[in-house]
């Protein structure tokens, strides 16, 4: 079973596509955790197609979502120009904050909390890019709370 | 996402944001601009209450960011040197932004971003504003 949500690439449809990917995801049997990182991971690629991909200008985002024996696959397929978030480098989250540079950290996030990210252009020029999360996965970290400072 | 504000008196006046929904692309400027007219008023001291919040994007992470920075002061033990072997030594906090009450999702999403290396977080209202005016502050 594929799902597929089509919208228009604006940031108001964002909680729109967070529910998509929370409703579906349990609809595929998704571990809660899984649904999570996913609804974190789509968010995070949607606003980048939205807000670097588009920029400004009218365009659709595609979204499909299915099961893949024990994975969770979600692809989102744009037409704006070529970007691909798997070359954008790692942000430096041991910098103090006011030293790392702006951008990045979308990716960054997206990166920690699936299993794979691929990238690819599709003949109509357009970008394709394919999240996989395991199905039954368990919290990307520990929940231990080493810094909490009261009981 | 909507912000409910109370002060509270104690070593040193502090401000509590009470966030309800969501801190994404789409809020996170009304965010950080609330949290610049409380500064330009006068707010020294944010405790950020988080318990009514189920998402928090990276727009959200780079709001809490800039809020650490503007509440940021040139007090010695908030110098870069201080902070930079503060932050090695896994002791430096934030004397000014502390956060509240995170649903595990939420801290999850702090602690991927790096965001818990210098923002206390804690459990109960009263230790939380009780920790603020301490000897780092």
């Amino acid at each position: 079973m594929t799902v597929t949500l089509r919208v228009a690439a604006e940031v108001h449809n964002l909680a729109a596509i967070r529910r998509f990917i929370q409703e579906t995801g349990a609809a595929l049997d998704a571990s809660a955790s899984a649904i999570d990182d996913l609804v974190l991971a789509v968010d995070e690629s949607a606003t980048n197609i939205i807000k670097h991909g588009y920029g400004g200008q009218l365009g659709d985002i595609e979204i499909e979502i299915w099961r893949e024996a024990e994975a969770v696959v979600v692809r989102l397929r744009d037409q704006a120009p070529p970007f691909d978030p798997t070359r954008v480098p790692d942000p430096d989250v041991t910098l103090p904050l006011d030293r790392r540079p702006v951008g990045g950290l979308g990716v960054f996030l997206t990166r920690c909390l699936v299993d794979a990210i691929t990238h690819r252009l599709t003949s109509q020029g357009g970008n394709e890019l394919t999240l996989t999360k395991k199905a039954n996965a368990h919290s990307v970290i520990s929940q231990e709370t080493p810094h909490e400072h009261d009981q | 996402m909507n912000i409910t504000v109370s002060q509270h008196a104690g070593r040193v006046p502090v401000t509590v944001f009470h966030i309800t929904g969501d801190i994404d692309t789409t809020t996170y400027e009304r965010f950080q601009a609330q949290a610049q007219q409380a500064h330009a008023a006068g707010m020294r001291n944010l405790l950020l209450d988080l318990a009514e919040v189920p998402f928090v994007s990276s727009a959200g992470i780079r709001a809490i960011n800039n809020i650490f920075n503007l509440l940021r002061t040139d007090a010695p033990g908030e110098s870069d040197e201080a902070m930079r072997a503060g932050l090695r030594d896994g002791t430096f906090k934030s004397p000014h932004l502390k956060v509240l009450n995170p649903t595990p999702r939420v801290l999850e999403v702090l602690t991927l971003a790096g965001v818990d290396m210098f923002l206390e977080v804690h459990r109960d209202l009263k230790t939380a504003l009780d920790s603020f005016g301490g000897s780092a502050g």
